[in-house]
């Protein structure tokens, strides 16, 4: 059997290909944090929870309306997009004159009203959301099983990301973001509406963050605090890719989630800090991150 | 958006309005600090004026005042006979004013070609790509690169250029010759010249007297915030050594 | 020293009866009344295995009891530890000296309450722990002061593990949580594997907590091992089963088995996912029709079934109250003794005793995970397949630690 540093090579290209899996998971979430931090400069801390909730509305849309997943796929984002906007307009643009630390406290507080309320109807256990029956199944790839509906993560995911890069490097709103991201004063000086900009994209951030819930709902326990563990894990993320980049978002995302997946083999003990260890290296050699420009 | 159409009726039906812009005793505030202190000055329609004075007298404040970019303001601004200070600031722009900032505000971010869109239309009739390529061919070689990599003379071209294509009647320009070689100095006089041949209206901040007085109709002369001279381009020749005096120049 | 400044502090059940009349067994009381602290998780990873509903059925025993022992009412104070062990040391420290709390109930995880038993010692409190699983809280950790109710990680071990390598599972790959409590259980389990024959021929460690066990997993699939061994506990082992039903374990010929499950986790993640598991329990709510009888009372309450914890919380706190009754005094030392005098069979022990060394050894039960198609309701999830004896279950004293006692 061929051997990759001591592991067969079946069981390195099986951790390779779920690290993958992970790393989508991460590219989706930092970027909708990158795109929220560049225009608003505000570290958005209720992005594990806009992620929570996004699985949640998928799980009660299900159980109460009926709404299947592929519809709720479809509509959650919309939902707790609007509702993040919501949420922009009437909390955070109140703020936004202050220092941006203010937005951050602000944040982490909404997260943990969510996570509280939700805990207290809950409680912490989870729930199961069912994986879509076209989905149930695995794909043998001749190295490991794929279970069919981790493949369509990849897939859904890795779209949902170029999709977002088309949007804001290849349209005409993506370049009043970017151009919004980099002097908004004089974007409001040339008659566009800033204050709207800002609140679409916090509503596409969240939508973002609540896409990726779906697409977790049935791969992981449905529970109020499925997101704050992850959020920490992309923050380390959006910090080594550096906060200036889409594709750079993006390939960090990817990228971590398969050196986690490597080190889950060689030696798992660490795969939890393996991330963060990556970061003061980068932090170290590259402060700005992989991909941001240096200031 | 109701206030681009007030505009048409009042352009139409107001005959006697050749005021462009009127500034009545505007005071604005960054915080604490008092930056202008009433200013009084107004544009005709078709008119080129300029801001001169010394580092400090107030006159990028005030074109950012007319914008709604600083922090309080009091007094009266009125372009195009819609009183302009209780105004959102990116409702101003749609009045029909173009407005090119002392740092030129170009976008990293976007290549030349995005930046000179970025600016939202405005008002209709204003240049097309075509003839703003043909105005700027530098721009059109360059189009695919990104903006901040151009150099400071096509960066100065490109953030005039993109207000054109807005369809603006009012441009306000901040410094726009500041450290930029004597030839494309020459260059943006040109395309000034055009400008007001298009029947555009111009405030021009400008520290380089010797570009601005062939060019404009009027000149203000600012200090501590108030315009305290206002010269024709007929007085000019015997206030010159004055002006100089006082510009410090 | 710090004080815990989210001291929820309610007093419950000022019965009407306890204004009644102050007689005089009250001047045995301190303070005239009998205060219960109720320390737990509750808003963590350990939240719905006890929590507000091990709250809710201690709350069910002080009311079921009157209100009041000797008329001295029943006080109960409640504080989340937040599975910190400086917290719940701490919040105990305070109720025992501003509080005059005169017993600590509930308790989870075993750190806390490992740090719990630490200051009850030092301060002659008495503290009765539900929740936590570590055996070594009546082995190494014991102490005069606090006794061990609901079960612990030696007869899982012995229980789970047993079963499984006689049922033909004699290769196993250890799934374990990669701190204290984990690696007991794993040092358990590979000891009950062994001694029966079989044989742990792999396993991996996780960070505690992990929420992504997909390349754990894999692992076990590529171990060739019958058997994946869980040794960790709550959200982890419900992840880990979650994942392993995504990537086919079972269909691929390996079996499951969960070392420490509770009947919430087991909800949680729906029969599909969990059928055919063994597991061992201290109790469950359907086991018989006393059992059955409590639990749809608590249902009423809490709109879910009691997990075996919740259920312990009750039984040791009536036990508790008898036994101040009984004895006239809350002093920590006779109280306890004589608790230990009375023989504990109600709804949730058979068999029970307390023993020298704070364990209370009652009957344990090796249950299956239900399928779908056997299961009637919503909570109906276990079938129980035999009972461990109360004196089989635990580790022996003659192989004990404690100080307590004399080998």
């Amino acid at each position: 059997m061929t051997m990759i540093f001591g592991v067969p090579l079946a069981v390195f290209m099986g951790q390779l290909t779920l690290g993958l899996v992970n790393g989508a998971f991460y590219a989706l979430l930092s970027l909708g944090l990158a795109v929220i931090f560049g225009l608003l400069k505000i570290v958005n801390f209720a992005h594990g929870a806009q992620y929570m909730l996004g699985a949640f509305a998928a799980l009660l849309g299900f159980r109460y309306l009926g709404i299947n997943y592929w519809l709720a796929l479809f509509l959650v984002p919309l939902v707790v997009g609007g509702f993040g906007m919501l949420m922009e307009r009437f909390l955070l643009r109140r703020i936004a004159h202050l220092d941006h630390l203010y937005g951050l406290l602000l944040t982490f507080g909404l997260a943990l009203i969510f996570e509280g309320t939700l805990v207290n109807f809950f409680g912490v256990s989870g729930a199961r959301y069912a994986t879509p029956e076209v989905l149930q199944g695995g794909l043998n790839l001749g190295f490991m099983f794929l279970p069919t509906y981790r493949a369509w993560v990849l897939v859904a995911a890795l779209a949902m990301c170029l999709f977002t890069w088309f949007m804001i490097e290849r349209t005409r709103l993506g370049a009043y973001l970017r151009a919004g991201t980099e002097n908004s004063q004089l974007m409001q000086a040339f008659g566009v509406n800033v204050p709207l900009l800002i609140t679409l994209t916090y509503g596409f951030g969240v939508a973002l963050a609540a896409f990726a819930g779906v697409l977790a709902a049935p791969l992981y326990p449905v529970s109020p605090t499925m997101g704050s563990s992850l959020l920490i894990v992309v923050f380390a993320v959006v910090v080594i890719g550096g906060m200036g980049s889409i594709l750079g978002a993006i390939l960090t995302g990817l990228g971590m989630g398969v050196i986690e997946g490597l080190t889950k083999v060689y030696y798992p003990e660490a795969s939890n800090t393996v991330i963060f260890l990556v970061m003061i290296l980068v932090l170290m050699l590259r402060p700005a991150g992989l991909f941001g420009k240096e200031a | 958006m109701n206030t681009a159409e007030a505009y048409e009726t009042n352009a139409a039906t107001d005959s006697q309005t050749l005021e462009m812009l009127r500034v009545n005793d505007l005071h604005a505030f960054y915080g604490e600090s008092h930056i202008l202190h009433g200013v009084n000055f107004d544009v005709k329609r078709g008119e080129l004026v300029t801001l001169l004075g010394r580092n400090g007298a107030g006159r990028s404040t005030t074109l950012k005042s007319i914008m709604n970019m600083v922090g309080r303001r009091t007094g009266s601004i009125v372009i195009n006979g819609n009183e302009t200070l209780r105004m959102k600031p990116h409702h101003i722009p749609r009045l029909g004013i173009g407005y090119c900032p002392e740092e030129r505000g170009i976008f990293a971010s976007l290549d030349v070609h995005e930046n000179l869109l970025l600016p939202p239309t405005v008002r209709s009739g204003g240049m097309s790509l075509d003839e703003i390529y043909d105005m700027f061919p530098n721009l059109y070689e360059r189009r695919k690169s990104q903006g901040t990599r151009l150099s400071g003379g096509e960066q100065q071209m490109l953030a005039m250029a993109r207000i054109l294509r807005t369809g603006a009647r009012l441009l306000l320009l901040d410094e726009i010759t500041e450290g930029l070689a004597p030839v494309i100095v020459q260059k943006l006089a040109e395309v000034l010249i055009q400008l007001k041949e298009r029947g555009m209206t111009i405030v021009l901040v400008e520290q380089n007297f010797r570009f601005a007085a062939p060019l404009a109709d009027r000149h203000f002369v600012m200090d501590h915030g108030q315009i305290v001279e206002e010269i024709t381009a007929a007085q000019l020749p015997s206030r010159r050594d004055h002006l100089n005096t006082m510009l410090g120049v | 020293m710090t004080f815990i400044k989210k001291t929820l502090a309610t007093s419950i059940a000022v019965a009407a009866a306890s204004t009644m009349a102050i007689s005089t067994a009250q001047a045995n009381m301190s303070d005239g009344e009998v205060r219960i602290g109720y320390l737990a998780d509750m808003s963590g990873t350990y939240r719905d295995l006890a929590g507000p509903g091990g709250q809710r059925a201690l709350e069910m025993a002080v009311a079921d009891f009157g209100g009041s022992v000797n008329g001295a009412p029943i006080v109960v104070f409640s504080a989340d530890d937040r599975n910190s062990a400086d917290v719940g040391a701490n919040t105990v420290r305070e109720w025992i000296d501003q509080r005059n709390v005169d017993m600590v109930a509930g308790m989870v995880a075993s750190s806390v309450t490992i740090a719990v038993t630490r200051v009850l010692e030092e301060n002659n409190g008495l503290g009765i722990i539900s929740g936590s699983a570590a055996s070594s809280i009546t082995n190494e950790h014991c102490t005069p002061n606090h006794i061990h109710w609901v079960y612990d990680t030696y007869p899982l071990a012995n229980g789970t593990a047993q079963a499984v390598v006689e049922q033909g599972g004699d290769t196993w790959f250890m799934l374990t949580a990669d701190y204290a409590f984990g690696h007991a259980l794993e040092g358990d389990v590979t000891r009950v594997v062994e001694e029966s024959g079989g044989e742990v021929v792999g396993g991996v460690r996780h960070p505690f907590p992990t929420s992504d066990f997909s390349s754990y997993i894999l692992q076990a699939q590529g171990s060739g091992a019958k058997i994946v061994g869980l040794a960790n506990a709550g959200a982890d082992t419900v992840n880990a089963i979650t994942t392993a039903s995504q990537f086919g374990l079972v269909q691929s010929g390996q079996q499951l088995a969960g070392l420490l499950i509770f009947l919430n986790d087991v909800h949680a993640l729906g029969l599909e996912a969990t059928q055919g598991l063994l597991l061992t329990t201290g109790w469950y709510w359907d086991m018989d029709e006393e059992a059955r009888e409590w639990s749809e009372r608590y249902y009423e309450e809490m709109g879910r079934m009691p997990t075996m914890v919740q259920a312990g919380i009750y039984s040791s706190t009536m036990h508790y109250l008898k036994a101040v009754e009984e004895a006239g005094t809350d002093d920590p030392e006779t109280v306890r003794a004589q608790m230990a005098e009375m023989p504990v069979n109600d709804f949730f022990a058979r068999n029970g005793r307390i023993r020298e060394d704070g364990r209370m050894v009652h009957d344990m039960y090796l249950a299956q995970v239900k399928t779908p198609e056997e299961s009637t309701g919503e909570w109906d999830l276990y079938e129980i397949l035999s009972t461990i004896p109360a004196e089989e279950a635990y580790r022996p004293l003659s192989e004990s630690q404690c100080k307590l006692v004399q080998n």
